[in-house]
């Protein structure tokens, strides 16, 4: 009886100071990758866990074309995960208007995340006057070339239209196509052709006009700038030879033309650092990047498209809030962790917009990529920046900026018609109030 | 009691569990989308009623118009293509003794396999690097130099055939047991008459599996109607909305473009159109055909 007694109340004791100190489980639904799970799960997942005793982080993987669709199940049921990440403003944008995530001010002023975080970055994660998203990585557009090739033929690496079409002539007569780049696999690859277009034609003050109502989008300039893309595109076919061709070509397809000078350039995002070095790396080659080539005399010289490619928010549904913001406070409170994981990415994911000096990036970048990383910090510094479509555009019109420009490519519309049509949406977004936050010009 | 036992009412018991199942995975969901479309919700937040803005708008929608053409030309593609060749193959193949069932078997693998698998076997074989056309290309031909899943003109034509490649192989199996229920003394009665193959086959054959027939162009009218992977995968409803259709115009709708109201209209009015076939068809059952 007395062993019995004795076995009994242990067994209490231990499963209260199991509970007691056991941590509680913080999940976090993430967008999957095989390259990357492994290094998320052992220098983030792992890694937290390891540095306190409170939380358990958990991350669950899964590609964005299930995630998203799951996740917005899951969050109107109430459920979802602790840590919600979606694929941009516009999607914050949509849970905040309904009241399904946690309002990030009071953390935000007690752990000064204003302050570690860069100020654009900051506040596109801040809607109707309060914080409900940290940019979990940020990039922007650029063209990237083969630099061996360029050298052997003595081509200029271009920065206006003029020098542009004057190599991409060169590139074409010796059999190759300009650019390698293609929508197989994912049709909104056409908003980063559009989105450079505008901003290096029409020039980003025009475009932060456009966005903020001053400006309508049949503006001239706007025209123009698509008229161009349309010309490059489908009377030039300067992506991967022909409008057709680029529709079929998909990411690893884009990536083995440019390793193997099936072309010598490439207007691509910064995620794709890794992948290129990899890419060209095997093939001996080197590459080179350059911003994107100033298209008219309105674009005011070189810029850099500012982009926040993932956001991380608290579901205010969440079983585990004060974990979620921990996990956070954690992230944006230790630089180097972030550092290590963006450096295992070659910067091109995983940039949490964090101040970074230029000591801070480590020796095991890529040249390419430490360039690009201070030349980024300088230009944009100097307010010389433009706007991504996915991080700026209200859902439907940042839909139709890319689905419906097939139709003009197409030819069964004119620029001016797609732009009215374009026009109208962002009305409507407006009268909704769907418009996105959007840092002030200088 | 006497009555919840009684003989008739047993079958029922059987079926409650499915009905209980159907009526919160489907029969719920149905209604409230339609109610849905009365909305402008966006998929998450608040619903604000619209009255019939959507349908309004819808009608005047030349993309949503163009998705219900491109399901007109799909359906009138699929009852005149697959159903030719299934029937002309299940009627040879009738007179197959030896290695049927390899030919039943091979026409009919690729209903089997998974739509993406069907998919991206050709996808990959219509690929302008890997595919044909690099192929083609590395021996001087110009032929299949862009794929005509990418190309405009072709990629409403170049999905339904993949679709289709996939589909007819179904119809030859029905086809086939149909035809393996007509009575042989028919045939035999034609051969001493002197009757052709082909009068075999258009006296005997075809009346004799007009109900399966009928059935299979039921079937082909209305899964025409929800037509919507082989799209999706293969070319997405583009290029230029040139393979739109009304299934992946609905999907883009809610879960693209936080249109969830809009799609729930879209929804609507293919409920409407399936309602009306199974009418038509059930209207014609009344009348005596026998389908």
């Amino acid at each position: 009886m007395m062993k019995t007694l004795v076995s009994f109340v242990s067994a209490i004791i231990i499963s209260v100071s199991f509970s007691a100190f056991s941590k509680t489980k913080v999940t976090w639904s993430m967008e999957s990758n095989a390259d990357r799970d492994p290094i998320f799960l052992e220098k983030l997942q792992n890694a937290y866990n390891s540095a306190q005793d409170k939380y358990e982080l958990e991350i669950q993987f899964e590609p964005n074309e299930t995630r998203i669709e799951s996740l917005r199940t899951s969050m109107l049921a109430g459920m979802g995960p602790d840590i919600v990440e979606t694929p941009g403003p516009s999607y914050v944008k949509e849970y905040q208007e309904a009241g399904m995530l946690e309002n990030l001010d009071s953390y935000a002023a007690e752990f000064g995340w204003k302050d570690k975080l860069i100020p654009w970055a900051y506040s596109s994660g801040v809607f109707d006057g309060s914080l409900y998203a940290i940019p979990k990585t940020h990039e922007s557009m650029v063209m990237l070339y083969n630099k061996t090739l360029f050298e052997e033929n003595g081509w200029k690496v271009p920065t206006t239209l003029e020098e542009l079409e004057d190599v991409a002539g060169k590139i074409k007569a010796k059999g190759m196509d300009v650019y390698t780049y293609g929508s197989s696999g994912w049709q909104p690859t056409h908003e980063h052709l559009v989105g450079i277009y505008l901003n290096n034609y029409a020039g980003p003050q025009a475009v932060y006009e456009a966005i903020t109502g001053e400006r309508e989008w049949t503006d001239p300039v706007f025209v123009e700038a698509l008229e161009l893309l349309k010309k490059h595109m489908v009377d030039e076919g300067w992506w991967s030879g022909s409008l057709e061709n680029y529709y079929a070509i998909g990411w690893d397809d884009f990536h083995a033309q440019f390793a193997t000078r099936g072309a010598a350039m490439m207007t691509i995002g910064t995620w794709t650092f890794q992948a290129t070095s990899l890419g060209i790396g095997q093939s001996g080659d080197e590459w080179g990047w350059a911003p994107l080539p100033s298209l008219s005399s309105n674009s005011g010289g070189p810029n850099f498209m500012i982009a926040i490619g993932t956001t991380m928010s608290v579901n205010a549904a969440a079983k585990n809030k004060d974990g979620a913001i921990d996990v956070l406070n954690w992230i944006m409170s230790n630089k180097d962790v972030v550092i290590d994981i963006a450096s295992d990415f070659q910067f091109g994911e995983f940039v949490v917009p964090l101040l970074l000096d230029d000591s801070d990036i480590p020796s095991t970048i890529s040249p390419q990529v430490t360039s690009y990383l201070n030349e980024y910090a300088r230009i944009t510094g100097e307010g010389n920046y433009g706007y991504c479509t996915w991080t700026f555009w209200p859902a439907e019109p940042g839909v139709h900026i890319w689905k419906d420009m097939e139709v003009v490519w197409a030819g069964d519309i004119s620029v001016e018609d797609f732009m009215y049509d374009h026009q109208k949406m962002w009305d409507k977004a407006r009268k909704k109030n769907e418009t996105l936050p959007v840092p002030l010009r200088d | 009691m006497n009555l919840l036992s009684k003989k008739s009412y047993i079958a029922w018991y059987f079926v409650i569990p499915v009905v209980f199942i159907h009526l919160f995975v489907i029969g719920i969901p149905s209604i409230l989308s339609l109610a849905l479309c009365l909305t402008d919700w966006s998929g998450l937040g608040k619903i604000n009623y619209v009255g019939f803005e959507n349908f309004i708008e819808l009608f005047d929608d030349r993309y949503f118009k163009k998705a219900i053409f491109h399901n007109i030309l799909w359906t009138i593609i699929f009852l005149t293509v697959p159903v030719c060749i299934a029937l002309m193959c299940a009627y040879l193949l009738t007179g197959i003794k030896r290695g049927q069932m390899f030919y039943r078997l091979a026409f009919f693998f690729p209903y089997m396999l998974a739509s993406v698998v069907n998919c991206q076997i050709w996808k990959y074989l219509f690929h302008p690097i890997h595919g044909l056309g690099g192929f083609f290309e590395s021996i001087g031909i110009e032929a299949l130099a862009s794929s005509p899943f990418t190309t405009k003109e072709t990629s409403l034509y170049a999905a339904a055939f993949v679709d289709g490649w996939h589909f007819w192989g179904f119809l030859v199996v029905i086809y086939l047991t149909g035809m393996y229920q007509v009575d042989n003394h028919l045939y035999e009665a034609a051969d001493i008459e002197g009757a052709s193959k082909f009068q075999k086959f258009r006296y005997i054959t075809l009346p004799m599996i007009r109900p399966i027939f009928i059935f299979s162009l039921m079937i082909i009218i209305i899964w025409s109607v929800p037509v919507f992977d082989y799209v999706y995968i293969l070319t997405g409803g583009g290029p230029a909305y040139s393979s739109e259709v009304v299934a992946n115009y609905l999907y883009t709708h809610a879960f693209v473009r936080f249109n969830v109201g809009y799609a729930s209209a879209v929804g609507t009015l293919m409920f409407i159109y399936v309602i009306f076939i199974v009418g038509i068809f059930g209207l014609l059952r009344k009348l005596g055909w026998e389908i």
